[in-house]
């Protein structure tokens, strides 16, 4: 690992940037030609463009290009090996031309608890082929969202001192005292918890770690790599399956040999030098006494196939055992109890004017202007009502006709829209004309044709999104899978529970109970609720595809 | 905030008095509306934007009153809905100018509604008020009139209105007034004079906001 040192690229050792892709291709896949620089450095959130003020999202056209090339190349957590980069993103673009095959599925149960998900801990020696083995594993488990997180983020800053050790290639990056634990142990707590975490950049040129971080989302399996992933107690009780990676050594100094002379320029001695006095002692004293910890011993590294089949075996059959019908577990708990309707349901008072707009939405013989028309009358009218449920504190004011009023005021101004993708978009306008300036965020969640399960596709949420009340807006809630995987979103962003509220023109009872019952804090406002859902999760009587009728896109034979 | 129990208290007591009289339902968001319009430090685009929120919600609940039949139609799932359906044969009537600031919220619910305006003036010395100018729908005796006037503190240019479309053939009962703000001696002259016609404001208050056609406008 002292190999890293002083040099500008990227170790190749060092590869969280395989999840990166992974996972974000699920976010940027409605946007085929998103400028995969711009996720791979990681600031997805941090993007200036990311809090939007405007009811339509574009995305920031060219924050990629913002960063300096050697900001870039800076960035010591990347898998920077052209072949490996390109397989990976010819995945992703293959998708995207193709079907959503790369949603996220749900990672939590019909009550929207979260479950677990399966971490992976591969430990082994400098050069002895973890990110191999880690990427064969995501290849061979064909599970869409991996997280793989990498020890190398970890690395402490350095002070003065240090730093000019370091410099004289001196400071020994392979010793346990080069980690900082702590905040290595709560990232992956969090991410066990399918939290969102920011993990930190470390740059091996300074030393320290950037300003930016790097956006990661907990995941159904969880790799984490490192040379000592199982030195310390409290990250090895996390782990769920335990792989130590045996190389033999002249097979790691020969590798790491041929990478430090012909990719980094630097000479045999250096390298012969600081392996003799840091690396190989290093791996003597704390790594190769780690393989006593592990489940599984994998000899010769990614080449060795057998192992790795054995381990995907496993984990497919920990998935089976977590695995969940989420939508039809839905439909069916209704079925089965039937409850009164909870008070955070809020339902708008039936007026004319609502049955009269309703009338108007749900006849399919609506021309699609009316459709559009009238559907934003009743959006406009409920997002009102929305406002209406928020708290307000007495405020005076003085009057120009000279007498005092006691008024109102909303006791918060941090109120944000989110709009799940696409009906829920169609929301958005009647947001932005009640609250000035007000920020949206978006989600995309489809529903899997075959496995009629929703998948999460992508999300761009204003980043102080846990300071906010969140209006979450979709058109219409059937067995409220969307909605419920939205809500689990926000909450993984730590928005408050009781800061949201999910709005719609329509829903189904089952949908209401299902929310209702699964975020009892979560508000639920809609303009009306129907008795039943079909087999195809249309709410009866209904409106149909909402979407469709409002973006003209409904299929011909209809 | 016992003088606020008192405000609220007009509209109260009067809507149990006058059955013509119906009131917005206040919850706290349009009590901030109404804050926000009556502030006097509130910058004009701030006072447009929120007038503009509180017309639409005033029309919105104005056409609540408005005559309608049960109607059944098909959903596209195949299944029937029953709904309703407003009957056409209703105009908009603006009570110039500040009725106009009301226009457009009726636009943004009815598309093609006919508008007819009306020009009331008061005179500087008598302070009585006259019709300059009325123009109407041709049918307007066979229409719902829905009545635009934002601000009411006497009546008196609305009765004086409601005078005209009445000489225009138009019925006490199909008269709805769309109003945002009103004293209770306006609704009092009102719908004394008319006890069949319907007023529907935001809120009822001794002080009236006389500065909002001027601050609408941007005439101050």
């Amino acid at each position: 690992m002292a190999a890293r040192i002083n040099t500008l690229d990227p170790p190749s050792s060092a590869s969280s940037e395989s999840e990166i892709e992974e996972m974000q291709t699920d976010f940027s896949e409605v946007f085929p030609d998103a400028d995969v620089d711009e996720e791979k450095s990681g600031d997805f959130y941090n993007t200036p463009a990311s809090p939007i003020t405007v009811p339509y999202c574009p995305r920031p056209p060219s924050t990629g290009s913002q960063k300096s090339p050697k900001s870039r190349r800076q960035r010591t957590t990347s898998l920077n090996q052209s072949a490996k980069k390109s397989t990976a993103e010819s995945i992703i673009r293959t998708q995207h031309r193709t079907i959503y095959t790369a949603g996220r599925p749900p990672w939590y149960n019909s009550e929207g608890q979260k479950v677990e998900p399966f971490v992976i801990g591969i430990c082994g020696g400098s050069a002895s082929g973890k990110t191999t083995v880690a990427e064969k594993i995501i290849e061979s488990l064909g599970v869409p969202w991996v997280t793989l997180l990498s020890m190398d983020s970890f690395y402490k800053v350095l002070n003065e001192k240090q730093h000019e050790i370091a410099d004289r290639n001196e400071y020994n990056f392979d010793h346990p005292d080069a980690f900082d634990f702590d905040l290595l142990i709560s990232t992956l707590q969090r991410l066990k918890e399918g939290r969102k975490v920011e993990v930190p950049i470390y740059n091996f040129v300074t030393h320290s770690r950037e300003s930016r971080t790097k956006t990661m989302y907990g995941a159904n399996v969880i790799i984490f790599e490192g040379i000592l992933t199982f030195h310390n107690p409290k990250v090895v009780e996390m782990l769920d399956m335990k792989i130590f990676v045996d190389t033999d050594a002249d097979v790691r100094l020969a590798r790491r040999l041929r990478r430090d002379i012909t990719q980094r320029g630097r000479d045999l001695d250096g390298v012969l030098k600081q392996y003799t006095s840091m690396v190989q002692p290093s791996f003597n004293h704390y790594i190769a006494p780690l393989m006593s910890h592990a489940d599984i011993i994998v000899p010769r590294g990614g080449e060795n196939e057998v192992a790795i089949q054995l381990i995907v075996q496993h984990v497919h059959t920990q998935l089976q055992l977590r695995g969940l019908k989420l939508r039809e577990e839905l439909a069916q708990a209704y079925a089965i109890n039937k409850q009164p309707r909870p008070d955070t349901v809020k339902l708008l008072p039936t007026t004319p004017q609502i049955r009269g707009l309703h009338t108007f939405i749900r006849n399919k013989d609506t021309p699609r202007d009316e459709f559009i028309f009238y559907s934003k009358r009743l959006i406009r009218l409920v997002i009102e009502y929305t406002l209406s449920l928020m708290s307000f504190v007495d405020k005076t004011v003085e009057t120009p006709q000279g007498v005092l009023y006691h008024g109102k005021r909303m006791a918060t101004s941090n109120i944000c829209g989110v709009s799940i993708l696409r009906a829920g978009e169609t929301m958005e306008q009647a947001v932005c004309d009640v609250c000035k300036d007000i920020r949206i965020g978006k989600i995309l969640i489809q529903t899997n044709l075959q496995t009629g399960e929703p998948e999460l596709y992508y999300l761009r949420l204003p980043k102080d999104i846990k300071d906010y009340k969140v209006i979450l807006m979709d058109a219409t809630v059937a067995t409220g899978a969307a909605a419920m995987m939205a809500i689990r979103v926000l909450l993984d962003h730590d928005v408050l529970e009781s800061n949201i509220l999910i709005v719609s023109l329509l829903m189904a009872e089952s949908g209401v109970q299902s929310i209702a019952y699964a975020f009892p804090k979560v508000q639920i406002v809609t303009t009306a609720i129907d008795p039943e859902i079909n087999d195809k999760f249309y709410v009866l009587p209904g409106i149909g595809n909402f979407g469709d009728r409002y973006f003209g896109t409904e299929p011909s034979d209809c | 905030m016992g003088s606020q129990d008192i405000e609220l208290n007009y509209g109260y007591e009067l809507c149990k008095e006058y059955k013509g009289l119906h009131i917005l339902y206040t919850h706290h968001q349009v009590k901030e509306l109404q804050t926000i319009l009556r502030d006097k430090n509130t910058s004009r685009s701030d006072f447009k934007f929120y007038a503009d929120r509180l017309i639409r919600l005033v029309i919105e609940d104005s056409l609540n009153q408005l005559p309608f039949t049960d109607c059944k139609v098909i959903t596209p799932t195949g299944a029937t809905y029953n709904g309703l359906k407003y009957r056409s044969g209703n105009c908009g009537v603006s009570i110039v100018r500040s009725g106009e600031a009301m226009e457009q919220g009726l636009r943004d619910c009815c598309r093609s509604i006919r508008i007819g305006k009306i020009l009331v003036e008061s005179d500087a010395d008598t302070h009585e008020a006259r019709v300059v100018y009325a123009r109407f729908p041709e049918d307007i005796a066979q229409r719902y009139v829905l009545l635009m006037y934002p601000i009411m503190s006497t009546g008196n240019t609305v009765s004086k209105a409601i005078n005209v479309l009445k000489e225009h053939g138009v019925k006490e009962e199909c008269i709805v007034l769309s109003n945002l703000f009103c004293t209770p001696q306006a609704v009092q002259a009102v719908l004394d004079s008319y006890p069949k016609m319907k007023i529907l404001t935001s809120e009822v208050h001794p002080v009236a906001p006389n500065h909002f056609g001027q601050k609408y406008f941007g005439t101050d």
